[in-house]
């Protein structure tokens, strides 16, 4: 029960933060836009015909790439997850945090939670976003808010990673650094902006291993074409495991780090 | 008195060697405001560290209330309030969110927290600010923010780590005017740790002194500073005319005179156990007997200052250049002695 409750107050103070910077939401919100509407656009010209429809299951480029940039926002969301960690040892609210009679497992899943829940309220602005820009989801009100499940625990496993490197790194700067490494990789060796078959044979067999890839499978099913159990199970079920995995680990790592 | 806290031989080996605390044994009794004075890296922030359970100790006996702090986290936690040296406020916050999360920290209901919020920000004059970021704040009301938010949960011991750390002189005096209150009112008992030795004098009931992780010294601010010689007179004479020794032997025999000492350039060195402005009547009375004048006079008390000189070998202000060599020297010695 303690931890459920330390749980929420951590991640309350993260959320409080969130809301107040509005100028910060909107940011976040502006990649998704030019995504859509620069890329989008333009790709839309290649696949609004026959081929393409084939290629991509869809004419629309628009609604083949939401699902991607949807995975994306939340991609750079949970990647600074753990920067509040970082933040907070260094103005000692860390300490003062364990100085208290809390659970300390609440810490790190606190982070992670609030991370999760300004995943799912990006994805809900992307959406509205994508909607205006003529996008369809195939199933609904009810695809929809399966998709801001998968999308918000998808940023689960990558606070759940970030949080683990932030338990031992001391300056946001290295934690910066380390994350942009991978964020880009990530992306572009996966489906989200590109089927798989377009891709020459390496980068596909990297594709298939990547968590991106994994994610991207259910939320473009749900968008696309239906409810396809067959297809939107298996994807959920390793986002679901990993996000298990994830915080299991970064949980490890912070007790690790802050018992001497 | 009852004792708040004890610590009897306790040790702290930091996994990567360095010795920190090194066989220190002390006990604070309730209500005392018990200070903890010592250079950079001495091991105060680690004793306190230990004491309220952000460390484990590598081996001692320590007690808060009469409870092992090893067996019960939780209680000493909620017995225990602490304000780090870094003041560990969230300046994109309001002061009144500050405190009140940290109220769910320590697991109090909404209506405490209100009650208990608004009291502790009216007691420290930031109940008025209260909605403002604390980005916004002086750092003097950052730190009496910081402090306010140990005190949501009513602690039995307050615990502050150099509290007056970089503040200026108005402030320092504020912070330590709501210690005494704390104390008074509240019947707190306050542990700190200082680098400002008149404050210290002036504010705590006793004092100890760490260097090298080791207690150096430990008793109320007058006994130490008697312990290391007491008040000093300085007196010049004139027409004294070959009777030297006969007026030292007449000053020797004053009461209270330790030592009577000639310096170099002629005046007397007069040591006093205590009440050295009590003595010099005294002289005055002699030396009109005797028809000798007393050209000057001046007395000077031992400060805090001199008694840490004296136990530390080195004074306050050298520390901070000294920390580095000091941790390095620390850590060889710990090494040296798990025989490596």
């Amino acid at each position: 029960m303690t931890l459920l409750f330390d749980t929420w107050y951590v991640a309350k103070r993260e959320l409080i933060k969130f809301f107040r910077t509005k100028v910060r939401l909107v940011f976040t919100l502006i990649q998704p836009v030019i995504w859509l509407a620069f890329m989008g656009n333009t790709m839309n010209r290649v696949t609004n015909n026959p081929f393409g429809a084939q290629m991509f299951g869809t004419s629309n480029y628009l609604t083949f790439m939401t699902p991607g940039v949807i995975l994306m926002t939340v991609l750079f969301g949970g990647v600074f997850g753990g920067m509040s960690i970082v933040w907070d040892r260094r103005i000692g609210y860390l300490e003062k945090l364990m100085a208290a009679p809390i659970n300390r497992g609440a810490i790190p899943f606190g982070k992670a939670l609030a991370v999760m829940v300004q995943g799912a309220i990006q994805v809900v602005a992307i959406v509205v976003i994508a909607l205006l820009f003529g996008v369809r989801f195939q199933t609904g009100i009810g695809g929809v808010l399966l998709i801001i499940v998968i999308a918000s625990l998808f940023s689960g496993i990558l606070s759940g990673i970030s949080l683990s490197l932030a338990a031992s790194i001391r300056t946001i700067e290295t934690l910066m650094a380390i994350v942009n490494l991978f964020t880009l990789p990530l992306m572009f060796a996966s489906n989200a902006l590109f089927p798989i078959t377009m891709m020459p044979g390496w980068l596909a067999t990297i594709a298939k291993f990547n968590p991106v890839t994994y994610a991207v499978g259910p939320i473009r099913e749900l968008t696309i074409h239906g409810w396809e159990w067959g297809k939107i199970l298996p994807g959920t079920g390793v986002i679901v495991g990993l996000t298990l995995v994830f915080m299991l680990i970064s949980q490890i790592v912070f007790q690790r780090a802050t018992s001497e | 008195m009852q004792t708040a806290i004890e610590v009897n031989d306790l040790v702290k080996v930091y996994k990567n060697g360095v010795r920190a605390v090194d066989g220190v044994s002390f006990h604070v009794g309730r209500g005392e405001i018990f200070g903890l004075l010592g250079p950079n890296g001495a091991g105060k922030s680690t004793t306190i560290k230990i004491l309220i359970g952000l460390l484990d100790p590598t081996a001692g006996d320590l007690r808060i209330n009469g409870v092992d702090i090893r067996r019960h986290p939780a209680e000493i936690k909620r017995a225990t309030g602490y304000a780090a040296q870094e003041t560990a406020i969230d300046d994109r916050l309001t002061g009144w969110e500050n405190i009140t999360l940290q109220g769910r920290f320590y697991h109090l209901s909404g209506r405490e927290i209100r009650v208990r919020a608004t009291e502790v920000l009216e007691m420290f004059n930031l109940y008025d600010r209260r909605k403002h970021l604390t980005a916004t704040y002086s750092g003097g009301m950052l730190k009496r923010l910081d402090i306010a938010c140990a005190l949501i949960h009513r602690p039995q011991i307050l615990f502050l780590d150099e509290p007056t750390l970089g503040l200026d002189v108005q402030t320092r005096q504020v912070i330590w005017d709501y210690v005494e209150q704390l104390r008074t009112e509240h019947e707190m008992t306050i542990f700190v740790t200082t680098h400002y030795m008149e404050e210290a004098d002036v504010l705590c009931d006793r004092v100890a002194i760490i260097d090298n992780g080791e207690i150096a010294a430990l008793d109320t601010p007058d006994a130490l500073k008697a312990g290391i010689g007491g008040d000093v007179i300085y007196v010049r004479f004139s027409g004294i005319d070959g009777n030297e020794s006969a007026l030292q032997s007449r000053i020797g025999a004053v009461s209270h005179v330790r030592q009577v000492k000639p310096t170099a350039d002629g005046t007397y060195r007069v040591i006093v156990e205590q009440a050295g402005e009590e003595t010099i009547p005294q002289l005055f009375m002699l030396c009109e007997q005797l028809g000798v004048t007393i050209d000057a006079v001046s007395l000077k008390k031992p400060s805090l200052d001199d008694v840490y000189l004296h136990f530390t070998g080195h004074a306050m202000r050298d520390d901070t250049e000294n920390h580095e060599a000091h941790m390095k020297a620390r850590f060889m010695r710990g090494r040296a002695r798990r025989g490596k």
